[in-house]
C-alpha cells in the first residue's frame, strides 16, 4: 500500500496543484501515515519490454522494403500505430494515478487525495473528533468513511474489501495512540 | 477528496433503450452488440457462399446470368469477394475479439470495464460503418459497367488500380474503417490487458481467454497498419495518379502482395488465436480438468503469433521468388507446426483421464480440435514450396484454408457462444436442438469441403464461375454439404433468438460447475452492468490459478 507510486506504468503524477484546506507545514513525525493508490499491474520495466518488442515487429515490414516509395507510404501507419499504444497505455496509467495519503498526529489528522490531474483535495480534522465506519450496506463492500471537520468523506475507495478492513484496523489503533500520546 | 456519498450506496444502472444500445460505453453491451452485427454479417456473407454453392452444384452457367443468359463472371467475383471481405473482416474477428473479447476479457482478469469505454463505442462504431461500406460495395458502381467490387479480397493490383467504378474505392474505405475499429480495439484490449488485471493477477496467471485475445490484439496492432498503408497507396494510385504500384508507371505489384501477406497472414491467426483461448475454457470445463501445460499453452500462443509475422511469402511461392527466399519461408512456416502441436497434444492431455460430458460447447470443442489439426496437416502440405506450385490456387488450399477458418475459427465461435450463451443472457439453450444444430454443422461442412482437396488436386482452379464436367461430381457433394451447412447456420440462429426470448432462465453463477472457474462464473447471469468495481483478491481466483496444478 505504501510504496513509491513511481513505479507504475503511468509514470510520475501530473505536477499538482493544491485546492481546499490550507495547511501550515509540519515537520513534526506523525503518529500513523499511509499512502493509498490504486492497482496497476503493468510495471515500468513491463511497458519498456512491451513497446520494445512493439516496435521491433513494426520495423520488420517496413525494414523488408527499404528503398521503395511504398516505404514512405507505410512509414506513417507504423509510426501513429506505435505512439498510439504508447500513448494509451500512459494515459492509462495517469488516469489510474491518484492516491490518498493520511496522516495523523497527536492534534491533527490530515487526508490528502492526489487526482489524476494533478489536483490535490485535503481535508482534516482533530483525532479526537474523527469517526471511522464501515458501511456494510453500500454499494462498495466494507466501505470505508471518515467523518470529522465537518464533512464525512471516503478512504481507499479503490481497495480490496479486505485491505480497507486491515485499514481501518490500523487507523482506529493509531487514532487511540494519538489521543492517548 | 472524494465525500462519501459519491460511492455511498447502491444506484440503478438503468439507462434507456437508445442510450444502452447506441451510445453504450459498457463492454458487456458492446460485446453483445458485437456479436449481433457479427451475425448478421455473418448471415449475408453465408448467403453469398449459398449462392456460389448453387451455381457451381452444376458444370456450366445457371444462375449467375446477364439478361442474355450468358455467363455473368463479373456477378461472380462480386459474391466471392464480398464473401471473402464480410468473412475475414466483418464476421470473425468482430465475433471473436469484438464479441467474446470485449465482453469476458475484462471480467476474466478483474477489470471493471476497458480501459478507455469511449473508445470502445468508437470501435464498434466504425465497425459498423465499414459494414455498411462493405455492403455497399457490392451494390454501387463497379467494374465491367456493372455494380460491385470483383477484385478479390486480397484486392491485388494492378486489378485492384484499375477496375472501373466506385465500388472497389468503397471495399478499401471498408477495410480502412474495419482497421481503424480493429487498432483502436486492439489497443483498449492491450492496456486493459497490461494494467488492469486484479490485484496479485501475474501474467502466469492469466487465464488463457485473455492471454489469447492480447496476442490476438498484439498483432492486430502490429499488421494492421502495414495493410492501412497499403490500402492507402492503392486508393492513391485508383484517384490521385500515383503508382506506387502501377507497373506502368514504375511501380510494383508484387511489393502490393509482399506488404499485403505481411499484414495477411498474421490476419489468419488473428481468425484463430481467439478460439484457441476459449477452446482452451471450454476442454478444461467439460473434462473436468485444468488446462494441461499452461505455460506451454501461453508460449505456444505468442510464439505463433510471432512467427506469423515472418512467414507472409509461403502465400506468393509462384511469383518467382528466388530459391533461397522459398527455402527460407518453407522451413519457417513448418517451424510453427511445432507449437501448434504444442496446443493440439496439451488439449488432449487435458482431456486425457478427464470426465467429459459432451454438451455441446464441448462438441464444437472437440470438432476444432480435430477439424484444425486437419486442416493443419494441408497447411503444412501447402508450406512447400515445390508441392505448391502444383495446388496453388486450386480447390486444395481453398479446402485447406476453410478447415482452418470454417472448421476452425467459426466452430470456435459456436462453442463460445454456446458456452457462455447462458451468462450472457441469463438463459440456457436447448441441449437436445445444440447437439443436432452441431451434428448438422459438422456433417455439413465437411461433406462441403472435404472433396474439395480431390478437386484441388485433380486441377481445379480456385474462384472460377464454371469448369468442366468431369470435376461435376465431387462440386455437386461440396453443394449438398453447403446447402446442409447453411440450414445448420440458420438452426444456429434460431436457437440463439429462442434462448434469448425463452430460454430456461439459469440461476446459478457456475453453471457449467466449472472445477477451475475464472472470474466470470463468480457472477450472475447475465452480470450487473457494473462488475468489479471492487477489484476481486487473489482468494476469488484462486482455483484457476494455473500454475498451481
Amino acid at each position: 500500500m505504501a510504496e513509491n507510486t513511481d513505479i507504475a506504468a503511468g509514470g510520475r503524477p501530473s505536477a499538482v496543484t493544491a485546492s481546499g484546506t490550507v495547511w501550515r507545514d509540519r515537520k513534526d513525525k506523525p503518529v500513523y501515515e499511509v499512502v493509498l493508490w490504486p492497482n496497476q499491474s503493468l510495471t515500468r520495466p513491463g511497458l519498456s519490454w512491451f513497446l520494445g518488442i512493439s516496435a521491433a515487429f513494426l520495423i520488420l515490414p517496413a525494414a523488408t522494403i527499404i528503398g521503395t516509395a511504398v516505404f514512405w507510404g507505410l512509414i506513417p501507419f507504423l509510426v501513429l500505430s506505435f505512439i498510439g499504444v504508447w500513448f494509451a497505455i500512459r494515459r492509462n496509467g495517469r488516469n489510474l494515478s491518484l492516491s490518498e495519503t493520511l496522516w495523523i498526529w497527536r492534534d491533527e489528522v490530515r487526508v490528502e487525495r492526489r487526482e489524476p490531474s494533478g489536483k490535490r483535495l485535503r481535508w482534516q480534522a482533530e483525532p479526537m473528533r474523527v469517526r471511522l465506519r464501515i458501511h456494510k450496506d453500500a454499494k462498495i463492500e466494507d466501505y470505508l468513511t471518515l467523518s470529522g471537520g465537518g464533512r464525512i468523506i471516503e478512504l481507499g475507495a479503490f481497495l480490496a474489501p479486505e485491505e480497507r478492513i486491515a485499514l481501518a484496523d490500523e487507523i482506529e489503533a493509531a487514532l487511540t495512540r494519538a489521543i492517548r500520546a | 477528496m472524494a465525500d462519501a456519498a459519491a460511492h455511498a450506496y447502491d444506484h440503478d444502472h438503468k439507462v434507456g433503450f437508445f442510450t444502452r444500445w447506441f451510445c453504450s460505453t459498457n463492454h458487456k453491451d458492446i460485446g453483445v452488440l458485437y456479436l449481433i452485427t457479427a451475425s448478421v454479417m455473418g448471415l449475408i456473407a453465408v448467403l453469398f457462399s449459398g449462392y456460389m454453392r448453387l451455381e457451381l452444384m452444376e458444370a456450366g452457367v445457371q444462375y449467375m446470368t446477364n439478361d442474355d443468359g450468358s455467363p455473368n463472371g463479373h456477378l461472380w467475383n462480386i459474391m466471392i469477394t464480398g464473401h471473402g471481405i464480410l468473412m475475414m473482416f466483418f464476421v470473425i474477428i468482430p465475433a471473436m475479439f469484438g464479441g467474446f473479447g470485449n465482453y469476458f476479457m475484462p471480467l476474466q482478469i478483474g477489470a471493471p470495464d476497458m480501459a478507455f469505454p469511449r473508445m470502445n463505442n468508437l470501435s464498434y462504431w466504425l465497425y459498423v460503418s465499414g459494414c455498411t461500406m462493405a455492403l455497399l460495395s457490392v451494390v454501387v458502381p463497379g467494374g465491367n459497367e456493372q455494380g460491385g467490387s470483383g477484385v478479390g479480397w486480397v484486392l491485388y493490383a494492378p486489378l485492384s488500380t484499375s477496375e472501373g467504378g466506385i465500388a472497389t474505392d468503397f471495399a478499401i474505405f471498408a477495410l480502412h474503417l474495419s482497421g481503424a475499429s480493429t487498432i483502436l480495439g486492439s489497443i483498449n484490449m492491450i492496456t486493459t490487458f497490461l494494467n488492469m488485471r486484479a490485484p496479485g493477477m501475474k501474467l502466469m496467471k492469466v487465464p488463457l481467454f485473455p492471454w489469447s485475445i492480447f496476442a490476438t490484439a498484439w498483432m492486430s496492432l502490429l499488421s494492421l497498419p502495414v495493410l492501412a498503408g497499403a490500402i492507402t497507396m492503392l486508393l492513391t494510385d485508383r484517384n490521385f495518379g500515383t503508382a506506387f504500384f502501377q507497373p506502368e508507371g514504375g511501380g510494383d505489384p508484387l511489393l502490393y502482395q509482399h506488404i499485403f501477406w505481411f499484414f495477411g497472414h498474421p490476419e489468419v491467426y488473428m481468425l484463430i488465436v481467439p478460439a484457441f483461448g476459449v477452446v482452451s475454457h471450454v476442454v478444461s470445463t467439460f473434462s473436468r480438468k485444468p488446462v494441461f501445460g499452461y505455460a506451454a499453452m501461453v508460449a505456444a500462443m505468442l510464439i505463433i503469433s510471432a512467427l506469423g509475422f515472418v512467414v507472409w511469402a509461403h502465400h506468393m511461392y509462384t511469383v518467382g521468388m528466388s530459391v533461397n527466399s522459398q527455402a527460407y519461408f518453407m522451413l519457417a512456416t513448418l517451424t510453427i507446426a511445432v507449437p501448434t502441436g504444442v496446443k493440439v497434444f496439451s488439449w488432449i492431455a487435458t482431456m486425457w483421464g478427464g470426465s467429459i460430458e459432451f454438451r455441446t460447447p464441448m462438441l464444437y470443442a472437440f470438432g476444432f480440435i480435430f477439424l484444425f489439426t486437419f486442416g493443419g496437416v494441408t497447411g503444412i502440405v501447402l508450406s512447400q514450396a515445390g508441392v505448391d506450385r502444383a495446388y496453388h490456387d486450386t480447390y486444395y488450399v481453398v479446402a485447406h484454408f476453410h478447415y482452418v477458418m470454417s472448421l476452425g475459427a467459426v466452430f470456435g465461435i459456436f462453442a463460445g457462444l454456446y458456452y457462455w450463451i447462458g451468462k450472457i443472457s441469463g438463459r440456457q439453450y436447448d441441449e437436445k436442438l445444440g447437439k443436432i444444430q452441431f451434428w448438422t454443422m459438422f456433417i455439413g461442412a465437411n461433406i462441403t469441403f472435404f472433396p474439395q482437396h480431390f478437386i484441388g488436386r485433380q486441377g481445379m482452379p480456385r474462384r472460377y464461375l464454371d469448369y468442366p464436367e468431369a470435376f461435376e461430381f465431387y462440386h455437386f457433394i461440396s453443394s449438398l454439404g453447403a446447402f446442409i451447412s447453411i440450414a445448420s447456420f440458420f438452426l444456429f440462429l434460431y436457437i440463439m433468438i429462442q434462448t434469448v426470448r425463452s430460454g430456461q432462465r439459469v440461476t446459478e453463477e457456475n453453471y457449467w460447475d466449472d472445477q477451475y472457474p475464472a472470474l466470470e462464473w463468480s457472477l450472475p447471469n447475465p452480470p450487473p452492468a457494473h462488475t468489479f468495481e471492487t477489484l476481486p483478491t487473489p482468494a476469488e481466483w484462486d482455483k484457476q490459478q494455473p500454475a498451481h496444478h
